[in-house]
Protein backbone atom coordinates (compact mmCIF):
# COMPACT_ATOMS: atom_id res chain seq x y z
CA UNK A 1 0.00 0.00 0.00
CA UNK A 2 2.87 2.35 1.24
CA UNK A 3 4.60 1.61 -2.43
CA UNK A 4 1.16 2.72 -4.35
CA UNK A 5 0.82 5.52 -2.15
CA UNK A 6 4.16 6.78 -3.46
CA UNK A 7 3.76 6.42 -6.71
CA UNK A 8 0.13 8.16 -6.82
CA UNK A 9 2.02 10.95 -4.54
CA UNK A 10 4.62 11.24 -7.45
CA UNK A 11 2.03 11.09 -10.33
CA UNK A 12 0.39 13.90 -8.28
CA UNK A 13 3.37 16.18 -8.38
CA UNK A 14 3.95 15.47 -12.14
CA UNK A 15 0.22 16.67 -12.68
CA UNK A 16 0.86 19.73 -11.10
CA UNK A 17 4.09 20.32 -12.69
CA UNK A 18 2.02 19.89 -16.08
CA UNK A 19 -0.27 22.16 -15.05
CA UNK A 20 2.10 24.60 -14.26
CA UNK A 21 3.56 24.58 -17.88
CA UNK A 22 0.20 24.55 -19.16
CA UNK A 23 -0.45 28.06 -17.10
CA UNK A 24 3.07 28.98 -18.56
CA UNK A 25 2.30 27.63 -21.88
CA UNK A 26 -0.82 29.97 -22.21
CA UNK A 27 0.93 33.20 -20.60
CA UNK A 28 3.14 32.98 -23.46
CA UNK A 29 0.26 31.52 -25.87
CA UNK A 30 1.01 34.40 -28.59
CA UNK A 31 5.06 33.94 -28.38
CA UNK A 32 4.53 29.86 -28.73
CA UNK A 33 2.20 29.97 -31.75
CA UNK A 34 4.17 32.67 -33.63
CA UNK A 35 6.98 30.70 -32.66
CA UNK A 36 5.47 27.44 -34.41
CA UNK A 37 4.27 29.43 -37.64
CA UNK A 38 6.62 30.98 -38.58
CA UNK A 39 10.00 28.98 -37.55
CA UNK A 40 8.03 25.39 -37.79
CA UNK A 41 5.02 26.14 -39.83
CA UNK A 42 6.61 28.79 -42.31
CA UNK A 43 3.68 30.59 -42.18
CA UNK A 44 3.32 34.22 -41.86
CA UNK A 45 0.06 35.11 -43.19
CA UNK A 46 -2.02 36.77 -39.85
CA UNK A 47 -5.03 35.07 -40.42
CA UNK A 48 -2.93 31.47 -39.82
CA UNK A 49 -1.63 32.38 -36.88
CA UNK A 50 -4.40 33.62 -35.16
CA UNK A 51 -5.96 30.15 -36.41
CA UNK A 52 -3.41 28.71 -34.70
CA UNK A 53 -3.63 30.73 -31.72
CA UNK A 54 -7.25 29.44 -31.29
CA UNK A 55 -6.28 26.18 -31.60
CA UNK A 56 -3.43 26.40 -29.47
CA UNK A 57 -5.80 27.60 -26.51
CA UNK A 58 -8.84 25.38 -27.31
CA UNK A 59 -6.21 22.88 -26.58
CA UNK A 60 -5.31 24.17 -23.50
CA UNK A 61 -8.88 24.18 -22.45
CA UNK A 62 -8.69 20.27 -23.17
CA UNK A 63 -5.23 20.23 -21.19
CA UNK A 64 -6.99 21.16 -18.31
CA UNK A 65 -10.09 19.43 -18.65
CA UNK A 66 -7.87 16.34 -18.45
CA UNK A 67 -5.28 17.46 -16.04
CA UNK A 68 -7.87 18.58 -13.26
CA UNK A 69 -9.77 15.15 -13.91
CA UNK A 70 -6.28 13.39 -13.45
CA UNK A 71 -5.89 15.17 -10.32
CA UNK A 72 -9.39 14.56 -8.70
CA UNK A 73 -8.54 10.79 -10.23
CA UNK A 74 -5.75 10.02 -8.42
CA UNK A 75 -7.00 12.65 -4.86
CA UNK A 76 -10.08 9.98 -5.13
CA UNK A 77 -7.36 7.00 -5.34
CA UNK A 78 -4.75 8.39 -2.51
CA UNK A 79 -8.41 8.21 -0.25
CA UNK A 80 -8.60 4.27 -1.36
CA UNK A 81 -11.84 5.29 -3.39
CA UNK A 82 -10.70 3.36 -6.52
CA UNK A 83 -13.67 1.33 -7.26
CA UNK A 84 -16.23 4.17 -7.58
CA UNK A 85 -18.48 5.52 -10.00
CA UNK A 86 -17.11 9.14 -9.62
CA UNK A 87 -13.48 7.94 -11.23
CA UNK A 88 -15.07 5.99 -13.88
CA UNK A 89 -17.34 9.48 -14.69
CA UNK A 90 -13.64 11.58 -14.37
CA UNK A 91 -12.21 8.47 -17.45
CA UNK A 92 -15.16 9.40 -19.39
CA UNK A 93 -14.47 13.13 -18.65
CA UNK A 94 -10.71 12.79 -19.88
CA UNK A 95 -11.67 10.23 -23.02
CA UNK A 96 -13.93 13.21 -24.04
CA UNK A 97 -11.35 16.27 -23.46
CA UNK A 98 -8.78 14.13 -25.47
CA UNK A 99 -11.29 13.34 -28.38
CA UNK A 100 -11.89 17.33 -27.92
CA UNK A 101 -8.20 18.26 -28.46
CA UNK A 102 -7.81 15.61 -31.38
CA UNK A 103 -10.80 17.09 -33.02
CA UNK A 104 -9.39 20.54 -32.54
CA UNK A 105 -5.82 19.54 -33.57
CA UNK A 106 -7.25 17.91 -36.88
CA UNK A 107 -8.46 21.71 -37.37
CA UNK A 108 -4.72 22.98 -37.10
CA UNK A 109 -3.12 20.40 -38.57
CA UNK A 110 -4.29 22.29 -41.90
CA UNK A 111 -2.10 25.03 -41.12
CA UNK A 112 0.86 23.12 -39.23
CA UNK A 113 1.58 19.54 -40.35
CA UNK A 114 2.63 18.88 -36.99
CA UNK A 115 -0.62 19.42 -35.69
CA UNK A 116 -1.86 15.53 -36.84
CA UNK A 117 0.29 14.49 -34.82
CA UNK A 118 -0.64 15.45 -31.89
CA UNK A 119 -4.18 13.97 -33.11
CA UNK A 120 -3.31 10.51 -33.09
CA UNK A 121 -1.28 10.86 -29.67
CA UNK A 122 -3.90 12.12 -28.51
CA UNK A 123 -7.18 9.98 -29.56
CA UNK A 124 -4.38 6.70 -28.72
CA UNK A 125 -4.30 8.18 -25.39
CA UNK A 126 -8.46 8.18 -25.40
CA UNK A 127 -8.32 5.02 -26.24
CA UNK A 128 -6.25 3.63 -23.29
CA UNK A 129 -8.13 6.22 -20.74
CA UNK A 130 -11.53 4.54 -22.47
CA UNK A 131 -10.33 1.14 -22.28
CA UNK A 132 -9.07 1.66 -18.57
CA UNK A 133 -12.87 2.90 -17.92
CA UNK A 134 -14.22 -0.35 -19.18
CA UNK A 135 -12.20 -2.81 -17.25
CA UNK A 136 -12.98 -0.34 -13.88
CA UNK A 137 -16.84 -0.14 -14.59
CA UNK A 138 -16.49 -4.05 -15.07
CA UNK A 139 -14.53 -3.99 -11.87
CA UNK A 140 -16.79 -1.96 -9.98
CA UNK A 141 -20.07 -4.29 -10.74
CA UNK A 142 -18.33 -7.28 -9.66
CA UNK A 143 -17.46 -5.40 -6.50
CA UNK A 144 -21.39 -4.09 -5.99
CA UNK A 145 -21.95 -7.84 -6.50
CA UNK A 146 -19.80 -9.46 -4.12
CA UNK A 147 -21.04 -7.06 -1.69
CA UNK A 148 -24.34 -8.08 -2.04
CA UNK A 149 -23.62 -11.33 -1.31
CA UNK A 150 -24.37 -12.77 1.93
CA UNK B 1 -37.88 -12.99 -9.08
CA UNK B 2 -36.57 -14.55 -5.72
CA UNK B 3 -38.47 -13.60 -2.65
CA UNK B 4 -37.01 -13.92 0.76
CA UNK B 5 -39.43 -15.10 3.35
CA UNK B 6 -37.07 -14.32 6.11
CA UNK B 7 -38.90 -12.01 8.25
CA UNK B 8 -42.00 -14.06 8.17
CA UNK B 9 -40.25 -17.24 9.48
CA UNK B 10 -38.24 -14.98 11.77
CA UNK B 11 -41.92 -13.87 13.45
CA UNK B 12 -43.14 -17.76 13.47
CA UNK B 13 -39.81 -18.10 15.45
CA UNK B 14 -40.07 -15.33 17.46
CA UNK B 15 -36.53 -14.42 17.01
CA UNK B 16 -35.20 -10.91 16.40
CA UNK B 17 -33.05 -9.74 13.58
CA UNK B 18 -30.24 -9.16 16.50
CA UNK B 19 -30.18 -12.95 17.85
CA UNK B 20 -30.43 -14.68 14.06
CA UNK B 21 -27.56 -12.33 13.00
CA UNK B 22 -25.53 -13.34 15.92
CA UNK B 23 -26.57 -17.07 15.48
CA UNK B 24 -26.12 -17.04 11.69
CA UNK B 25 -22.64 -15.04 12.12
CA UNK B 26 -23.43 -12.41 9.59
CA UNK B 27 -23.84 -8.58 10.22
CA UNK B 28 -27.43 -7.01 11.27
CA UNK B 29 -26.57 -4.89 8.26
CA UNK B 30 -26.29 -7.85 5.82
CA UNK B 31 -28.75 -9.47 7.80
CA UNK B 32 -31.70 -5.92 6.38
CA UNK B 33 -29.86 -6.40 3.09
CA UNK B 34 -31.21 -10.02 2.79
CA UNK B 35 -34.19 -9.04 4.20
CA UNK B 36 -35.32 -5.88 2.02
CA UNK B 37 -34.56 -8.11 -0.83
CA UNK B 38 -31.64 -5.79 -1.57
CA UNK B 39 -29.05 -9.21 -2.06
CA UNK B 40 -27.79 -10.30 -5.57
CA UNK B 41 -26.73 -13.71 -3.75
CA UNK B 42 -26.60 -15.97 -0.76
CA UNK B 43 -23.99 -17.95 0.50
CA UNK B 44 -24.99 -21.61 0.85
CA UNK B 45 -23.28 -21.78 4.12
CA UNK B 46 -25.24 -18.77 4.99
CA UNK B 47 -28.40 -20.79 4.04
CA UNK B 48 -27.40 -23.46 6.29
CA UNK B 49 -26.88 -21.56 8.76
CA UNK B 50 -30.21 -19.78 8.45
CA UNK B 51 -31.94 -22.92 8.25
CA UNK B 52 -29.91 -24.27 11.14
CA UNK B 53 -31.26 -21.34 13.28
CA UNK B 54 -34.69 -21.10 12.14
CA UNK B 55 -35.15 -24.66 11.97
CA UNK B 56 -36.72 -24.81 8.39
CA UNK B 57 -35.77 -25.48 4.59
CA UNK B 58 -34.76 -23.10 2.54
CA UNK B 59 -37.81 -23.29 0.75
CA UNK B 60 -39.43 -21.76 3.96
CA UNK B 61 -37.51 -18.61 3.45
CA UNK B 62 -36.86 -18.47 -0.66
CA UNK B 63 -39.70 -18.10 -2.75
CA UNK B 64 -40.16 -17.70 -6.52
CA UNK B 65 -42.66 -15.03 -8.33
CA UNK B 66 -42.91 -14.04 -11.48
CA UNK B 67 -41.91 -10.44 -12.52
Amino acid sequence: MGYNNGIIRWTKIATLMFIGITVVGDIFGIVITKYIALIWAGVTEIEKISMLAVVFYLGTVGAYVVLFSLLKLLTNMSKDKVFDRQNTKLMGIITAALIGIAVVCVAGGFIWFGCWELTIVSLFMALVVMSVKVVFDKAITMKEEMDLTI
Amino acid sequence: MIIVNLDVMMAKRKISSGELAARVGITQANLSILKNQKAKAVRFSTLNDICKALDCQPGDILEYKED
